[in-house]
Parts: C-alpha cells; structure tokens; sequence
C-alpha cells in the first residue's frame, strides 16, 4: 500500500504530541522527552524501504519545525538510519534486537539535534559534553520504555493497512 | 542478498545526492517545508491547549458554593482597592501628558496589547521558548515584547499562522539592555540568556555591571528594561539578581545571573506588544484588523 507511509505518520503523531506534553511538563529542567528515533524501529521492519524513507523524513520534520534546529539535520539522520535499518532487518528479527535498536537510534537522532542545535545557538560558552550525557540519556531511556507500547500501536496500523509482515530471511 | 545491497548502496547514494541538494537549495524552499510541518502541527497544539482550557474549567466548576463567595468577596475587595489606585494613575496621566507638551518630549511607540494562552512549553540547553495561541492572523509581528503584567517573559521569533514561538528571558538567543535598582547614574548594563544547566533552572548573564555599583541590601536586586532600541517599553521588570556580582576578566566590570521574576513555565497567559508604529521594511496591519 503506497500511502501505508503517510498514514503511519498520522497515526504515530498523537505519540510525538504526547512526547510534547512530557517535555511541557519537565521544561523548567531544560529537557526535551525525545521519541522521533524509536517511531522508526517498528516501520523499518515491515515498510519498504522507500516508505521508510519518507516516514523518517515526516518525522524528523516534524520535530524539527517547532525548534531553532538547522533545517534537514534530524530528517536527514533519520533517513541514513532508516536506509540501515531496511537493509539489515536481520537485526530487527527478534524483540531484544529491536528494543536494542530503538534505544540506540533514538540516542543518535537525539545527539544528531543536540550538536546542530548547539553549532547554530547563539551561545559563546557551554559545558557541552555534560549537557549532551543528560540530554542523551533521558532519550535512551525514552526510548527503552516507549518502544513496546508505541511498536504494538504501528503494527496494529500497519495490519490494518495491509502492509505485509516482516520476512523472515534477511531481505 | 545481493540485490538487497545494491538497493541500499543506491539509496545512499540518492540520498547523498538530496543532501546537496537540500544544501544548495534556496532558504525559501527549506523555509516552505518548515512552514509546512509547522500548520500541520498548528490545529493539534490549538487542541491541546483548549483542553487544558477545558480540564481548567470543569475543575473550577466543581468547586463549592461557599469557596466561589469567598472568591467574589476576596475579588470585589482588591476591585475596590484598585479602583482607588486607578484614580490616583489617573492624575498621573494627565499630570505626564502636560510636561510631555511643555518639554515637548517625543512620545515613544505605543503597543497593541494581544493577550494570547500559552499552547506549549519547550525548553533545552540551547533554547527556551513557549508556543502561544495567536499568530499572523491575530496581528502579532517578530520581534514584538511579550509580557505578563509589569513583568517581561521573552520576545516573539517566529510567526505562523494561528500560533507563534516565543524566545523567553533565559533563551541564549534573547539580548536587550537594562537598568539596575539602586543605580542613580542609570548604567546600562547588558542581559543576555545563557545554555541552561539540563535538570537546572533557566538563568540569563547580567554582563557589563559597572564595577563600583552597590547592590541594595535587604532585598533582591531588581533589574528593569532601558527602554532603547525600541523593542520592550522602559521600566518592565527582567528579573531579579541571583545573588552577589562576580568579577570578569576585564577589570572594570562585573557581572552577575539574572533569575526571572516569575516562573516562565507555569504562565497560562501572556500579552504580546504589537508596536503600532511601523518597523522599516515592515508590513504593519491596522488596528482593526486585529482581532
């Protein structure tokens, strides 16, 4: 189903809204409740590859339009993730390997916006390193405990679009 | 397998392909798509903060006859009290009004006061910003103050349709100039935000702080806006010092960190100063058209 990416997108964004909610509430602590990388492991191992694509492309967009991000640096990580992961779906085959993979996708989707963010920020000095730890951190643990509730909503999407199940050789 | 690969290494290579193209494309085009992705979000933060309205009603709803007299009689109380204070501003009006014309005092630009519910918060080590309710549509511009009460929270960046991003005090990208309480000579002394410590709160660097300045004692220092470069009017409070000043590497200043006056994340409402007189280069709505 060609527009299985696009309706994907739709139906995660409720979970990017509430990701929003969290980071309103835990703004006065200077963090943001980071999920846009782990939106993507449960997709990569069912979508085609170019639907991937695209549904990275949408998420991390989304992400990146309400914040003093530079344009494409999130998107952009988001596809090379998403063309690794298409092409190496053995690693997504069981449970452990994806929840492995939500977690250290959503860490460098989150490193990706932390070091673009801070190359364009108009700041002179800046511990980065322990502010990037923190930041990271909290997106690695987002992930770890987002991954099964949010992977369980986007199979049920993609069985209800039709979007044939993973393979189970690597292909 | 093979032909697997091969399908990767061609997305890659597309993909490199996009990248320079992205890169080389103009600002317009990437600024279309942010624009983009930024409406399609609009209706659900509208949705958002309407239910939050909504939640906040039902809640004041349920409260008991006898806790909605004490609020009247409380509110009737402060009304009688601030309709004393406002006779008494009122003399100070006409009072203004008559040197301004003996001195001939050029009257500085007047704001359009837009009060607009806060949507969402956000908030990282490199920025500090809330998304309000109102947007083009309601007359706001880039760049206007925005402010609660006497009190400034930030200034507008971007404009969109129906919302609109605000950068708050603390934002590293957030610069204006200040006065310090308890300076006679009115220094000027610069204000800017700094990366926010993750977990700690926001704080912005008071900087240029005249060396032989006395803080006031008994009390937090306040710190006003100067009113020059005519984007917040003068005498709108910043915050507060955080405790004492701090020496720099040049010599003759000091510096210090400056803590909003009030908890920026917890607003539910803020008003927007939309300058009535016209920016160079700016397209200015009338007063009617807004909302």
């Amino acid at each position: 189903m060609g527009w299985a990416w696009l309706l994907l997108t739709v139906a995660t964004y409720p979970w990017l809204l509430a990701a929003d909610l969290a980071s309103d509430t835990v703004a006065s602590s200077s963090l943001v409740v980071f999920i846009s990388g782990v939106c993507l492991v449960a997709p990569c191992r069912r979508l085609r590859r170019w639907q991937a694509v695209l549904l990275a492309a949408g998420i991390g967009f989304l992400f990146e339009a309400r914040r003093p991000v530079p344009d494409g640096a999130l998107a952009l990580t988001l596809v090379t993730v998403a063309i690794f992961l298409t092409s190496q779906r053995s690693l997504l085959r069981h449970t452990p390997g994806m929840l492995r993979a939500a977690v250290i996708v959503n860490m460098l989707g989150c490193l990706s916006w932390f070091l673009a963010a801070a190359a364009v920020a108009p700041v002179t000095e800046a511990d980065t390193l322990w502010l990037g730890i923190v930041q990271v951190g909290l997106a690695g643990l987002a992930g770890l405990l987002i991954f099964l509730p949010l992977a369980l909503t986007q199979n049920a999407v993609m069985d209800r679009l039709g979007v044939p199940p993973p393979p189970t050789t690597n292909s | 397998m093979d032909q697997n690969r091969q399908g990767a290494r061609a997305s890659y290579v597309a993909l490199a392909i996009f990248v320079a193209l992205w890169a080389l494309a103009p600002s317009a085009v990437r600024r279309f798509n942010r624009e983009a992705f930024v409406e399609f979000q609009a209706p659900a933060l509208h949705l958002l903060g309407k239910s939050r309205d909504l939640a906040t009603f039902w809640e004041k709803k349920s409260r008991s006859t006898e806790e909605l007299t004490a609020a009247g009689r409380d509110l009737a109380r402060i009304n009688a009290a601030l309709e004393i204070k406002l006779q008494a501003m009122d003399d100070v009006r006409r009072e203004n009004v008559r040197l301004r014309e003996i001195t001939r005092y050029a009257v500085p630009a007047e704001y359009l006061s837009v009060v607009a519910r806060v949507a969402t918060r956000d908030s990282s080590s490199w920025w500090q910003r809330i998304v309000i309710r109102k947007g083009r549509n309601d007359g706001i511009r880039p760049g206007a103050p925005v402010v609660f009460g006497n009190t400034v929270v930030g200034r507008v960046t971007a404009v969109h349709l129906t919302t609109s991003e605000v950068d708050l005090v603390t934002s590293p990208g957030f610069r204006c100039t200040a006065y310090l309480e308890g300076d006679d000579q009115n220094r000027i002394v610069l204000v800017n935000g700094v990366a926010a410590n993750s977990l700690g709160t926001a704080k912005a660097r008071v900087s240029v702080i005249p060396h032989d300045y006395g803080m006031p004692s008994g009390q937090p220092t306040r710190v006003f806006t100067t009113g020059m470069g005519g984007v917040f009017p003068s005498r709108l409070i910043l915050g507060y010092l955080d405790g004492g000043t701090s020496a720099t590497q040049v010599s003759n200043f000091r510096e210090s960190l400056l803590l909003p006056s009030r908890d920026l994340y917890n607003l539910q409402e803020v008003s927007v100063l939309v300058p009535l007189q016209q920016n160079p280069g700016e397209a200015l709505m009338q007063v009617d058209q807004f909302q």
